[in-house]
């Protein structure tokens, strides 16, 4: 078995476009997995078959041993599954603390039998998981805003709070979608620190990154992808001289 | 079990009592793809429909004409007001699908209200009689009624597929269904589009509430539940597909007429719960038959999830 | 004073009917209309259970909200495993369906209505009882379903009605949760129905039509969506509202319609004009006291 995540033969077509033709790809637990590519490469959609926001019609997705192909969008999750998204998708009518809380693994509270039955439980689960969120918080350099509304964060920190959040589900393994996009300084410096401990720690991390830079600092390997494909996978330097990949990167 | 006349009979009749769901169906459908609204005000357009067609023969004794043109025109007003003043003002705001449908719904409570305070709640007809001359056909009886719906529902089938397929509108209504934002791109005016849609929708809803009133009781809560029927046909149907929609409403017009054979007449109302509720069990996505390419299918609209952003 | 007290109870089981379709369409973002249906089938199960099965009334009654329960599972499972706006259409479907029913079946006494069930608590405690019963029944409703909605519970629900794909991607389920919200909303408007027939003694499937609908829909968005004071004070003042109506002696063929204009047409004009209602609710959710404090101290 290999710890980490192994996607195996993942197909995909909407039509006639193909957006994922028989990739097969692994990410190993503690490894930073970096995905490059024109637009239009199948990147996001990739992430978008592992997190099971569609279906694939072939293929086989596991994530440490266990096969997730066939679970939908909430157990692969509780399988410890995390990403992020383009466009973020934090909530706007919750705090920065409780964008959070809804990333906690368990989570009594949001079950009305046991909002009925054992409210004990829910007061000391829900106590511990505020604890947890506010070390996130903590380590992100985010407590300062923890009660703040979503709406009043500048942009940056709110891509931090995207990773903050899936930080709450102890994945196993993360993807991100972009998450240097309109991202510098401060914000800039404190993911990639995060994202590195994460790894550090034994989480298998797969990034989608227009800045090649960022890739080249964080990621052991990259993996150059086109038209649904994987075409080449290797460390991100040589990926980055093969004429043939600029040519397709820039050419299209 | 039964003799072969009377099966013909009763075939022949049911076929031709459906063409109204038809002509719903396709209103309902055509809105629902190009507007993608689930359009419950059309039982709004059908019962001024029926009432202006009712006030000018049933009430005015004027000739039949001038009731179906008065259906035709109250329908198509309804429809442009409904549009003008509501959907559009709700689409500009970006209210919410459930805005939407509150306010679409509500809208033909009103008009079934406000119709119920001006004519009563008691049913009413367009004729003084629902009973039609008969000639014999062979061994079924065909009545005067008949054959011009059938005529006139063929007519408009025909008439709105072919509008779709070769007016430049038409054509430009298929796109916005497709794909509403790549439209906008290529300077489609969605505003006209939609609004052309109603008006189509208008123009089958008055001509089928008059096709009905002339030969079924109707009282100012009946649209709600015609409309459902027609709700059941675009979904089992496929939403989308037009040609799916209107076979569908034809099949299941038969099945509910002809089910008079089977069960008292008491529960044949009850059929339309039952078809509505297989259509949401069984058939949500429509009854797949092998791909033509007759009509496109647009993707159903599911105006609560998020769609996934693509790659 | 008696006529006081059947205002009174009416009254209460509006603010629960209300503030449980408020649980529904605003808390939930769930749309339905066969709220009125759920109270019917409550009406009806705790009715017929005490008058021809024998069952005490204080037993008929709560048997009368789990029925609701299990209906609106019924309903809401197939519906919502495919989008929110199946919901609507089988709610419809649902509503005119059951009261089809309702008049067709041989013992629910059709469209006449069902006579002679029994009384409850009026005959021993006394009619002040009674009301004293609905009125307790409608705070409760109303604190519980507040408590829940400022809770960890409300705080998931405002993350699905926010993003329900991300919600998912957090390893939420936004089908089970819908599901129980609607469950929950529609027992409470069942049990409110038991209570209604236990006093009254009488019922008939006109009661429960599209009518009793846009009642309700106009008490809870002319209240207010998602407050907890919108759909009381909705249901309060609409209730009253039609009362002093039936006082100008209009024959009921017209006061009926009349009534029915006034609701829709109240949902039309606070739609347009005033789409947040009389009690807006905050476009943020707030967690009860004690979470906000144990957050600061933690």
């Amino acid at each position: 078995m290999l710890a980490g995540l192994e996607v195996t033969n993942l197909s995909k077509r909407f039509g006639g476009i193909v957006v994922a033709d028989a990739i097969d790809l692994t990410v190993p637990s503690g490894r930073i997995v970096g995905l490059i590519g024109p637009n239009g490469a199948g990147k996001t959609s990739f992430f978008n078959l592992v997190s099971g926001v569609v279906p694939p019609d072939a293929g086989r997705i596991v994530l440490d041993g266990k096969n997730m192909t066939d679970l939908k969008m909430p157990q692969r999750a509780r399988l410890g599954l995390a990403r992020t998204w383009q466009n973020l998708r934090l909530f706007p009518s919750l705090s920065v603390l409780d964008n959070l809380l809804i990333g906690a693994r368990d989570y009594p509270g949001e079950r009305l039998a046991t909002l009925v039955f054992q409210p004990g439980r829910i007061r000391r689960t829900g106590k511990a998981e505020r604890l947890k969120a506010l070390e996130v918080l903590e380590r992100t350099g985010l407590a300062g805003i923890a009660d703040t509304e979503i709406a009043n964060v500048p942009f940056g920190q709110q891509k931090l709070i995207g990773v903050a959040r899936a930080l709450m589900n102890d994945p196993r393994c993360l993807l991100l979608d972009e998450p240097m996009a309109g991202v510098e300084g401060h914000a800039y410096r404190a993911i990639q620190k995060v994202v590195r401990g994460l790894a550090e720690s034994g989480v298998a991390v797969c990034v989608v990154e227009h800045n090649v830079a960022f890739i080249r600092d964080l990621c052991d390997e990259g993996v150059f992808m086109f038209a649904g494909k994987v075409l080449a996978r290797g460390d991100v330097e040589s990926l980055v001289a093969d004429p043939r990949l600029t040519e397709l990167y820039f050419g299209t | 079990m039964f003799s072969l006349p009377i099966l013909a009979q009763i075939m022949w009749t049911s076929l031709a009592t459906s063409t109204c769901s038809v002509l719903f169906a396709l209103a309902f459908a055509l809105v629902l793809k190009v507007n993608r609204v689930f359009n419950f005000a059309q039982a709004a357009m059908m019962t001024v429909g029926f009432y202006a067609a009712f006030t000018v023969v049933g009430l005015a004794n004027g000739p039949a004409w001038l009731g179906f043109a008065a259906a035709i025109v109250a329908s198509v007003a309804m429809a442009i007001l409904l549009e003008i003043f509501g959907f559009r003002v709700l689409r500009r705001r970006r209210a919410s699908s459930m805005f939407v449908f509150i306010f679409a719904l509500v809208v033909s409570e009103l008009v079934a209200y406000l119709v119920m305070l001006v004519f009563g709640t008691w049913p009413a007809t367009i004729f003084p009689s629902l009973f039609w001359p008969v000639t014999l056909v062979g061994p079924v009886a065909v009545s005067q009624w008949d054959v011009p719906a059938l005529a006139a529902t063929i007519v408009a089938v025909a008439a709105v597929f072919g509008f779709l397929r070769y007016s430049r509108a038409g054509q430009f209504m298929i796109a916005v269904a497709d794909n509403p934002d790549l439209a906008e791109f290529y300077g489609i005016a969605k505003d006209r589009i939609h609004l052309i849609t109603m008006i189509v929708a208008g123009l089958l809803t008055g001509l089928a509430m008059f096709l009905y009133g002339s030969r079924a009781q109707v009282q100012p809560m009946a649209s709600i539940e015609l409309l459902l029927f027609a709700i059941a046909a675009t979904i089992i149907g496929g939403i989308g597909n037009l040609g799916g929609t209107v076979l569908t409403a034809v099949v299941l017009g038969i099945v509910q007429n002809a089910s008079v054979l089977f069960i008292p007449s008491e529960w044949q109302g009850f059929l339309l719960y039952i078809f509505l509720f297989l259509a949401i069990v069984f058939f949500p996505k429509g009854i797949r038959l092998p791909e033509r390419r007759l009509t496109r299918t647009a993707p159903a609209p599911s105006l609560i999830a998020d769609e996934p952003e693509g790659a | 004073m008696e006529y006081i007290y059947a205002i009174a109870i009416l009254m209460a089981l509006y603010v629960i009917l209300a503030t449980s379709f408020n649980f529904i369409i605003g808390y939930g973002g769930l749309i339905s209309i066969a709220h009125p249906v759920f109270y019917a089938l409550g009406a009806y199960s705790s009715a017929l259970l005490a008058r021809d099965m024998g069952v005490p009334v204080f037993l008929a009654i709560p048997a009368g909200g789990l029925i609701a329960l299990i209906a609106s599972v019924a309903v809401a499972l197939p519906s919502l495993r495919i989008s929110g706006d199946y919901l609507l259409i089988a709610s419809i479907g649902f509503q005119l369906g059951i009261l089809e029913l309702i008049k067709n079946l041989p013992w629910t006494g059709g469209s006449g209505g069902l006579t002679n069930i029994p009384s409850f608590l009026t005959q021993t405690a006394g009619r002040e009882a009674y009301v004293a019963f609905a009125v307790a029944a409608a705070i409760g409703s109303v604190l519980l379903l507040r408590w829940i909605a400022q809770g960890p519970y409300g705080r998931a629900m405002s993350a699905m009605r926010d993003d329900e794909l991300a919600f998912a991607a957090l390893g939420r389920n936004a089908m089970t949760m819908k599901i129980a919200i609607f469950a929950l909303g529609s027992s409470l408007a069942g049990l409110a129905g038991g209570i209604y027939v236990h006093y009254f003694r009488f019922i008939a499937p006109g009661q429960f039509d599209i009518l009793q609908s846009s009642a309700l829909l106009t008490m809870v968005v002319v209240g207010g969506l998602r407050s907890t004071w919108g759909p009381i004070v909705g249901a309060i003042a609409l209730e009253a509202l039609p009362q002093a109506i039936t006082f100008v002696n209009l024959p009921p063929s017209v006061l009926g319609p009349l009534q029915g204009i006034l609701f829709t047409s109240l949902v039309l004009i606070f739609m347009f004009v005033r789409p947040q209602g009389l009690i807006a609710a905050s476009e943020r959710w707030h967690g009860r006291n004690e979470e906000v404090r144990d957050a600061r101290r933690a």
